[in-house]
């Protein structure tokens, strides 16, 4: 019974946690720099799902990943370059409208290439890993966590400790001061949209088979909003935060999901009730400093 | 301002009485199903006119309009079903508690505000998708509520006139609204909340009202929605399909640009219709079957370029038309 009412949800809650952490990074990166609320994120997601999908008939499997993530970072900076830049002087909700654009681009061309239909993709690795308490955790879930820790870890590195990682911050604080340091705004937006775009192909490739299917605009609707939830419960602007906030939303969800089972859509209600009650008590989040 | 001749105020008139005798030729001698489509267009357009009170005149933004129109839909499709009443007190019902529900959101808004607040709606949008439209005594589960349209306008065409009418009135209210003091002070909050209320504008009440507002299109476009598909089905109501076009549309047509909203919600709707024709007249099967992915990708497309090239959308071209006929001489700018 433990197994059912807890263990479960909490290693099914880990995992898809961890996807929706890869792409709250992602986002809290994007608006730490660019004060932009992206919402094409989660098409990234879903072009890195197919990414991989489409490829891995004739390529072997890690070339297939690596192709999902390309794709991600692909489509981050073709966002940065055509749509953000030309908008950077415009009002945060104008920028926001036209990231919602680009999801809607990309989800009606993955529907007219994709149709309406699921895809089953295949895990990286197949098989169990172990079984705890009555409960299998499959070697993707692992995966999955590895990746986000990895991520987290890369990135912390890269602000902490390198010249490029310390002009971005800069960037994100005074835009202006970092532009007369020599510091280049396009170069740091390029860079910090192209790591979104790479999160979000990599949650892609590694979420879909934790989730069992994906279809097109499955980023949006079933990844975007636990993101931002994530993102928002770690303050938006900070990393571990996002971190943290991925990985709860997820166990929030999938024990409603699991446990409230008479209401329809928990998991939606959980997710709404979390967003709200953070946003109303305590704006800057867990680990946030400034909203 | 020098106000027009009598002749000046005579040839306004007789271009609105024009287009309103094209319309009616059109509408009474062309086939049936482009009526259909045209009423589609409609309910488009109050949907976008819904969002333009919130994105254009107030600031806010709503990602969750899918929640806003079906909750609309489904009250109407409840009243005329399950308890018996006319259209006409569903669409009243509709609109009222599409305000009230706005208003409710309204509420968050005043804590949380611009950016932060967009993904309250986002997710208000997927609770409405994934669990009230899930509840079975409300929406009668995957059969559907029936929502029959009201006697002497079950046709195609008698419907449209029905949708119409309802276009005028919304268009009359928000034309009116924003000429008073309430909508100079919904206006006066996007630019800034603070200023505002040092100028004695009660921020809390007209950030309700413009949420009221809102959602009363929005519940009215939700009964012309539910009643002319005769059947209100919850997969209607998806972010896909209502919020993220709606608010393309807006932003295509233009914020704060009634005539150009509703220009591009008709040509929006149009082209889904058309455009199979034409790509079967060229032999393109396969964009036939596709055309209203097309349609919304191409607008998606083009709401980037606006955003980029021309904030005011079509509004550019139809705000010079709407000044002359409120009796200013005929500008491009102004």
């Amino acid at each position: 019974v433990l197994a059912l009412i807890v263990t479960r949800p909490l290693i099914v809650g880990l995992a898809n946690g961890a996807g929706f952490g890869l792409v709250a990074i992602g986002l809290v990166l994007v608006y730490k720099s660019t004060r932009v609320f992206n919402f094409a994120a989660g098409e990234f997601v879903t072009i890195g799902a197919f990414g991989t999908y489409l490829t891995a008939g004739w390529l072997p499997f890690p070339l297939a990943m690596l192709c999902g993530v390309l794709g991600g970072l692909v489509a981050g900076l073709v966002t940065e370059f055509l749509v953000v830049r030309p908008l950077a002087n415009r009002a945060p909700v104008t920028i926001l409208v036209a990231t919602a654009a680009v999801a809607i681009l990309c989800i009606n061309v993955e529907l007219i290439f994709g149709g309406v239909r699921t895809y089953n993709p295949r895990p990286a690795i197949h098989d169990a890993a172990m079984h705890v308490g009555g409960v299998f955790i499959s070697w993707q879930q692992l995966l999955i966590v590895f990746a986000l820790l990895v991520a987290g870890a890369l990135l912390a590195v890269f602000f902490g400790f390198t010249d490029l990682g310390l002009a971005t911050l800069a960037t994100s604080q005074e835009r202006t001061a970092a532009r007369l340091m020599g510091i280049k705004p396009n170069r740091v937006s390029m860079l910090v949209w192209g790591t979104a775009g790479a999160l979000g192909g990599l949650a892609g490739v590694l979420l879909p088979p934790v989730t069992i299917s994906f279809s097109p605009a499955y980023g949006t609707t079933d990844v975007l909003i636990a993101a931002f939830t994530a993102a928002v419960l770690g303050g938006m602007t900070s990393i571990p935060g996002a971190f943290l906030g991925g990985v709860l939303v997820g166990v929030v969800q999938s024990m409603a999901q699991f446990n409230l089972r008479s209401i329809e859509g928990a998991n939606a209600l959980a997710v709404f009730v979390v967003l709200v009650a953070v946003l109303l008590a305590r704006p800057t989040g867990l680990l946030g400093r400034e909203a | 301002m020098a106000r027009p001749s009598p002749a000046g105020w005579a040839a306004r008139a007789a271009v609105v009485i024009g287009v309103v005798v094209i319309t009616l030729a059109y509408v009474f001698s062309v086939k049936e199903f482009r009526a259909d489509n045209l009423a589609a267009g409609v309910v488009v357009a109050v949907g976008a006119l819904s969002l333009n009170v919130l994105v254009g005149y107030a600031g806010q933004i709503s990602l969750g309009h899918q929640a806003f129109i079906g909750i609309g839909s489904f009250t109407a499709g409840y009243v005329i079903t399950q308890s018996h009443q006319s259209f006409y007190v569903a669409l009243v019902a509709a609109a009222l508690v599409g305000a009230v529900q706005a208003a409710a959101l309204g509420l968050i808004a005043l804590r949380v505000r611009g950016l932060y607040f967009a993904l309250i709606t986002l997710a208000w949008g997927f609770v409405g998708e994934s669990s009230i439209f899930k509840i079975k005594s409300f929406t009668n589960g995957g059969a559907g509520q029936p929502s029959p349209r009201p006697a002497g306008f079950t046709t195609d065409r008698g419907f449209l006139f029905i949708c119409f009418a309802a276009l005028a009135v919304v268009l009359l209210i928000d034309w009116r609204l924003m000429a008073t003091k309430a909508g100079r002070a919904l206006q006066a909050l996007r630019e800034s909340p603070a200023v505002a209320s040092n100028y004695g504008v009660n921020v809390r009440a007209y950030t309700l009202l413009g949420f009221a507002v809102s959602g009363l299109y929005a519940g009215i476009a939700g009964a012309l929605f539910a009643s002319r598909r005769t059947t209100v089905v919850a997969g209607d109501f998806s972010f896909q399909l209502i919020a993220l076009p709606y608010l393309i549309v807006t932003v295509v047509g233009g914020l704060r640009r009634r005539g150009g909203i509703v220009v591009f919600a008709l040509l929006y709707e149009l082209g889904g219709e058309y455009l199979p024709d034409l790509a079967r007249g060229l032999g393109i099967k396969y964009v036939a079957v596709r055309a209203g992915y097309f349609i919304a990708g191409v607008s998606g497309l083009l709401a980037i370029l606006t955003l980029i090239f021309q904030p005011d959308g079509l509004g550019t071209f139809t705000a010079p038309i709407g000044r002359w006929l409120k009796g200013e001489p005929f500008q491009l700018r102004s």
